[in-house]
């Protein structure tokens, strides 16, 4: 079981997207320093959590503030396994190492990328939405410079 | 005798009754009436039969029977007198089927006798049959509380069948010959007969599963009640480390996964598995991987439910060499482990009857909620609360002279195959009651929550000092029965009631009466008796820890549910770290909810909003059918089974996020 964080702001627009109200950067209520500090402190004390997901909205319009996020949060409860969403593509957020987009990768573990294509619509997916989309295991994916996919660790 | 009401006064008025009564059942006008148990279809002609007599029996028990205290309180919508219509008759409650007992020497099912089976198949067509016996002995439900211990031996029955037959087969040895005891742990016959022993292996999984697999489908499908409903069956199972014992687990997993004909959840049995530290619930010891997989099947299908043995109250009476003394439930929730005369283990017995209290009317009387006071009087509550448990336990105890009163013959299979243990020893015409007293009566309460915050203004889940008063309150409550255990020399236990036909009755009542107050009575039902309310926001984890404590009160059963919004089947990593995480708290008894619902139209099972997500059919259209659980037992489709009160708390739940 995962904390699920919202960041508003997206300008992918992708038809049928499942939550448009979010492509609003103003949506939703402010992500204040008290705020951020009550959800640390929650993620911290709950002990059935494996860890963290980050959806949108997409976080990666607004990379550098999300970083700061996740290192606090780190600083304070200890690291742990985030999952991030994005319409990018992997291959775009490494394209330019150093810059806020790649920073936020490289603070996470897995990466659900691509935008969502309405025609390639599959609800048997696992954690996507859209065929095109992959779950991408991020470390080494960024050693080897290309998409290495997350393969579930635990089955029944 | 118990003629309180002026109403009641005129003969006129009581014809008026049975004439209403008979008129409501047969237009099918009160839904209330006609759901009130879930299981049963209230509109079906077998079901409207079984009405007409439940009712009048019902009418005639508090016009003519019940003492009249009794009636007072429930008038007074204070207490409430669970199966009324067998109140008269003295007819019991429920019971834990020794199993191993009537297939080790054969029964009789009063039609004719039961030769002990010889083969799995059989003995597990035949568990079938004993269940559908016994539950016309009794209203209540009927449950194997150790299953796979008594089945492990027609396994190597099996077995050593078939091991036999692959001797002659394959021509390694002679059939016949003197072995021993051939089960499937012998490795000095795998070793010295290969091919014979592999070919008995896998002919005995073949039949192991296709027996569970039939026995499953039986029990889903002998509607041997009124109104369509079958047994309310639960199997217990999880322990037995027997390589034959182990085949049974798994095999009854392995076909409730596949589900029923077109692959539908299985209603029945209740599944329990039973979590034993050292046995089954860390990586390394004997039944681990079972464990795990009734977690997926769970995560599936709903069940099987988690039972906890290591939980204090149930390994206080735990014997490792006696698997009878493992703590198990009656599904629903109903625990019986300990009795004052001795017998401290499961099978044999069971629950005879039970009354609930409505402690959110004695909140209403004695808190602040209706602005007649500033401060809540708890002297006052105390007292009422004293005095309405006095007649709940009076009417028990009444109950109970009537139950005890009655012919072996009465309770049919029940006393003639020693069911209850010692039932065989009886002529027909003796009385049950010498009996009778191993088995528990129950107070059972409803509504903590809105009790809190009539009183206080807030409920246990809000305010850590409320907690602490609700946790006295129960407390209380759980001295009361022990110390009236000692004066009245019977097992009395406290009960976490499942509030099945009640949800909505009290409240209607209530809201009459005080109307729809905020957080008390704007919804139409009661939260289930400890529980933190399923319309209040709170994290798993907070709401089994709030909650766990007050299992360790409730000797009479008690059970804790999260509820889950994503799909379970998605997620078994979290549905286990729960699962364990609720253990760990000592919760004894749990389970995880979640929305399994199925679009008739391409059978695709998961969660289906307005539209099935895989097909596109919309549910105007097309049929989607809705499984949900109700105080333990699942029910077919919620919509069209539940009372309209239970329809509206699942409405109301809201999941348990992290």
């Amino acid at each position: 079981m995962r904390a699920a964080i919202f960041i508003s702001g997206c300008r992918h627009y992708c038809k049928g997207c499942f939550s448009p109200k979010t492509w609003s950067f103003d949506y939703g209520e402010p992500f204040t320093l008290e705020r951020e500090a009550e959800i640390i402190h929650d993620i911290k004390h709950n002990p059935l959590l494996s860890g963290l997901t980050i959806l949108g909205g997409d976080p990666f319009f607004s990379a550098a503030e999300v970083c700061g996020f996740i290192d606090r949060l780190v600083a304070e409860a200890g690291p742990l396994s985030i999952w991030i969403y994005t319409g990018y593509t992997l291959e775009e957020l490494i394209e330019h190492p150093g810059s806020p987009e790649y920073e936020l990768l490289r603070r996470c573990e897995v990466l659900v990328d691509g935008r969502f294509v309405e025609e390639l619509r599959d609800p048997s997916l696992l954690y996507r939405g859209s065929s095109n989309q992959r779950l991408i295991d991020i470390q080494p994916s960024l050693q080897q410079g290309q998409a290495v996919l997350w393969e579930p660790r635990f089955t029944f | 005798m118990a003629w309180v009401s002026q109403t009641y006064t005129g003969r006129d008025t009581l014809l008026d009754e049975v004439i209403r009564m008979g008129e409501e059942i047969v237009q099918s006008r009160n839904l209330e009436v006609l759901r009130e148990n879930a299981n049963l279809n209230g509109e079906s002609f077998s079901g409207k039969m079984s009405k007409f007599g439940s009712e009048y029996s019902k009418w005639y028990a508090s016009h003519f029977v019940l003492p009249t205290r009794l009636v007072q309180a429930i008038q007074d919508n204070i207490v409430y007198v669970h199966d009324l219509d067998q109140y008269a008759l003295g007819t019991t409650n429920c019971i834990f089927i020794p199993f191993d007992k009537l297939l080790r020497k054969g029964f009789n099912t009063g039609n004719g006798s039961v030769r002990p089976p010889t083969s799995i198949m059989t003995a597990m067509a035949l568990v079938a049959i004993i269940f559908q016996s016994q539950q016309n002995s009794q209203f209540g439900g009927v449950s194997a509380n150790k299953l796979d211990f008594d089945l492990a031996p027609y396994v190597a029955k099996s077995f050593a069948k078939y091991f036999r037959k692959g001797l002659d087969y394959f021509e390694e040895g002679d059939a016949n010959a003197d072995l021993g005891d051939i089960t499937m742990s012998r490795s000095d016959l795998r070793d010295q007969y290969p091919k014979a022993f592999n070919y008995a292996l896998k002919e005995t999984k073949s039949e192991t599963f296709q027996a569970a697999e039939s026995l499953i489908h039986n029990l889903n499908t002998m509607s041997s009640r009124a109104g369509g409903q079958i047994p309310f069956t639960s199997i217990n199972y999880g322990t037995c480390t027997s390589p034959e014992g182990q085949l049974v687990i798994d095999s009854l997993l392995t076909a409730t996964m596949r589900g029923l004909g077109h692959g539908e959840t299985p209603i029945f049995p209740i599944q329990i598995f039973k979590c034993k530290q050292g046995v089954n619930q860390n990586p390394g010891e004997p039944n681990y991987s079972l464990f795990l997989k009734a977690a997926e099947c769970s995560a599936k299908r709903l069940y099987p439910n988690f039972a906890n043995l290591d939980a204090p109250l149930n390994l206080m009476y735990y014997d490792p060499t006696d698997p009878d003394t493992e703590f198990a439930t009656m599904g629903c929730r109903t625990r019986v482990l300990a009795d004052r005369f001795g017998r401290n283990h499961l099978s044999g017995k069971g629950n005879l009857s039970f009354n609930t209290l409505n402690l959110v009317k004695l909140g209403l009387k004695h808190g602040i909620a209706l602005g007649h006071r500033q401060e809540p009087d708890e002297r006052g509550f105390y007292r009422d609360l004293t005095h309405y448990m006095n007649i709940a336990l009076e009417g028990l105890l009444h109950r109970f002279s009537i139950q005890a009163s009655q012919k072996a013959k009465a309770s049919d299979f029940m006393m003639r195959e020693g069911v209850w243990e010692g039932g065989e020893q009886l002529a027909p015409d003796d009385q049950v009651g010498e009996l009778l007293k191993h088995g528990s009566l129950s107070i059972g309460f409803i509504g903590l929550a809105e009790c809190m915050k009539a009183m206080y203004g807030k409920h246990h889940g809000e305010d850590e000092a409320v907690y602490q008063k609700a946790y006295d309150l129960i407390a209380y409550m759980r001295d009361y029965c022990d110390g009236q255990s000692e004066i009245h020399n019977l097992n009395i236990t406290l009960f976490a009631t499942p509030a099945e036909g009640l949800a909505g009755k009290f409240t209607k009542r209530d809201r009459a009466v005080y109307g729809p107050l905020p957080g008390i009575l704007d919804r139409e039902y009661y939260t289930n008796s400890f529980h933190i309310p399923v319309y209040y926001n709170i994290s798993a984890a907070r709401k089994i820890e709030l909650e766990a404590k007050f299992h360790g009160l409730c000797n009479a059963g008690a059970i804790s549910y999260i509820e889950l919004n994503g799909n379970a089947r998605n997620n078994p990593e979290a549905f286990l770290k729960i699962v364990q995480y609720a253990l760990q708290q000592q919760v004894s008894y749990f389970s995880i909810n979640h929305p399994i619902d199925r679009c008739s139209a391409c059978g695709f099972e998961g969660i289906i909003g307005a539209s099935c997500p895989s097909c596109g059919s919309h549910e105007n259209e097309v049929h989607i059918r809705r499984l949900r659980r109700v105080t333990g037992y699942l029910t077919g489709d919620y919509q069209t089974r539940f009372n309209p009160a239970k329809q509206a708390e699942v409405r109301d739940r809201v999941k348990h996020d992290a």
